[in-house]
């Protein structure tokens, strides 16, 4: 590009230097796509593996009848699952309850108080951690400050170990919500005349309404197949509940890890039917959690 | 500032200088606007005359947004933003601390850019501003509901929907659903922020027609890049540059024989 009228000098490229390049590039194209076909196959046959054994092992298992019985002592013929998945419900539920006004609370604050002051970014820091924190010191964590206190295994310990796993999920997905929503709807608010409170609950949280209930349940579903908390906490046992949930509460997560190591055919078979019934669970929360997101961008 | 004694709402403004006997509705005094260590505006004096349309023209960055946002101190909710000087509207520094920021917000109402519908029914995006200050009984919501949509020209094309959701609407209606809600509040003031700059011609030409019916009851301010609006809607116009307001006069004066070079290079297309 020296020459003073700034063309460069051109030069026929030789065609076998042309089909060379060619041939390197067009390999190294179909070699990168094939090796992530490959690794792709191979996640999905590996899912896929695991999804059609639940399936069948799952499916063979399932009888009218263990939905209704509790589950079995050890040489105890029959049985069911029926206090495992109703104790399962309560957990959740218990978790649930308590982990969503203190997720939602701390995320509005992140979005609408805090932003990006220094205490909102400490706050946001913990929440991380707390996100990636093994939950089975989350476990240990409730069953010194529950357990040992209350002289037993409980149903309350069981949810407070949830809650805490769900806490920072719905922390996360509350804040990411809100941010979404435009500022200017927030000035269209306060230039009404709405105090800050009004224009948080009557339109930020109303416009990020369904990505705040998809957080919830993505939490919920994230907490209902969670063993490690509640092997502290809950236990598990062969009986209904207690009505006040004490002397630790029959749970699917905790009866599958339980029978599954059994030498017990029919506990074996009730371990797959557990969890079957809490993977359906979760994919049916999982898809009403997708069609909501979906209903909302439509609109 | 001395020519221009500037009157309450009772008194008829004697000296205003641009128009004998139309009286000040807001009158800013020696006004300074930062932005973090950013001065944007710089000793800004106007006057804004009862139920006339004032244009704020300009080239980007004028500082024309800034002045508007200062009326209704929608700017204080971003803490790095502050101002200083005075906004006096009937009487009354509306800077002074001891205002209370939401009700001189449904004193002063205001419409943005892009149309901001909240996210409920048309009926519930008006009845929003109307129920933060008054407690009335269904009849009366919905009567003045009604009034607020026919004043913004939407009431024929609402009237079968107000259940319906106001994000539904098209832009054009959008807007004029955010005039009706801001209007609902019976303010005094009106600024209006580059109202029809994300509309489409006809819908701009209906909201032009809509500011010249609301002048007869609202003080308006009105932020533009178009000229030619500025020209058709405002009886007042003024030119602002670098934070300074470098001319201010009736808009036919201001288009037609402009006193200021750079106004008149401005208006013209030379610069901005």
């Amino acid at each position: 590009m020296n020459r003073m009228n700034g063309m460069p000098r051109t030069e026929m490229i030789q065609p076998d230097a042309w089909g060379r390049v060619r041939r390197g590039r067009y390999l190294a194209d179909w070699a990168l796509k094939a090796i992530c076909v490959l690794f792709t196959a191979l996640g999905a046959f590996v899912l896929g593996w695991i999804l059609l054994m639940l399936l069948y092992e799952g499916i063979s298992a399932m009888r009218p009848e263990i939905f209704v019985n509790t589950t079995p002592g050890p040489m105890t013929k029959g049985g069911g699952i029926a206090n495992a998945i109703v104790g399962s419900l309560i957990l959740t539920a218990l978790g649930i309850v308590v982990a969503t006004p203190i997720g939602v609370l701390a995320g509005t604050y992140l979005a609408e108080y805090g932003k990006d002051s220094k205490l909102a970014e400490l706050i946001r820091f913990v929440n991380d951690i707390l996100l990636a924190a093994p939950s089975i010191l989350i476990g240990l964590f409730v069953y010194t400050l529950m357990v040992q206190p209350m002289g037993g295994y409980s149903g309350w310990a069981g949810g407070v170990a949830l809650a805490i796993i769900a806490v920072p999920v719905i922390v996360r997905t509350t804040e990411d919500m809100l941010r979404i929503v435009p500022g200017s709807l927030r000035e269209a608010g306060a230039a009404l005349g709405a105090p800050m409170s009004t224009v948080i609950r009557k339109i930020s949280w109303r416009s990020a309404r369904a990505g705040m209930v998809t957080g919830v349940l993505l939490a919920t579903a994230r907490i209902a197949g969670e063993t490690a908390p509640l092997l502290f906490t809950a236990l598990n046992n062969n009986f209904w509940f207690r009505p006040d949930l004490m002397g630790g509460v029959a749970n699917l997560p905790v009866m599958i890890y339980q029978y599954a190591l059994s030498p017990y055919q029919n506990w074996r078979e009730l371990a797959w039917a557990g969890a079957l019934v809490i993977t359906l669970s979760i994919l049916a929360l999982s898809v009403v959690a997708r069609l909501l997101l979906r209903k909302d961008k439509v609109r | 500032m001395s020519t221009i004694a500037f009157s309450a709402s009772s008194a008829v403004g004697k000296n205003a200088a641009a128009s004998a006997d139309v009286p000040v509705r807001i009158a800013v005094r020696n006004l300074n606007f930062h932005y973090g260590d950013f001065r944007s505006l710089k000793d800004i004096s106007l006057d804004f005359y009862d139920r006339q349309v004032t244009a704020l023209i300009g080239p980007s960055g004028c500082g024309k947004s800034t002045l508007l946002r200062t009326f209704n101190r929608i700017y204080s909710l971003y803490p790095e933003q502050r101002a200083d000087g005075e906004i006096l509207l009937d009487g009354q520094n509306v800077l002074s601390p001891s205002i209370d920021v939401n009700e001189l917000r449904a004193r002063v109402g205001m419409v943005f850019q892009k149309p901001t519908p909240f996210p409920m029914s048309i009926y519930d995006n008006i009845a929003f501003g109307i129920k933060l200050y008054e407690r009335l009984p269904k009849s009366e919501l919905d009567g003045r509901v009604e009034e607020a949509l026919r004043k913004a020209a939407l009431w024929d094309e609402a009237k079968d929907k107000l259940r319906q959701s106001g994000m539904s609407l098209s832009g054009g209606q959008q807007q004029r659903l955010c005039i009706a809600r801001t209007i609902a509040q019976k303010p005094e003031v009106i600024l209006l922020d580059e109202p029809t700059s994300a509309l489409d011609p006809i819908s701009t030409g209906k909201i032009e027609e809509l500011i010249e019916q609301l002048r007869s009851e609202f003080t308006i301010v009105i932020v533009t890049h178009n000229m030619q609006q500025a020209a058709r809607i405002s009886q007042f116009t003024a030119f602002m540059y670098l934070g300074e307001v470098v001319e201010f006069g009736p808009t036919t004066k201001m288009f037609m024989n402009p006193s200021k070079k750079q106004t008149q290079d401005y208006i013209t297309g030379r610069f901005g």
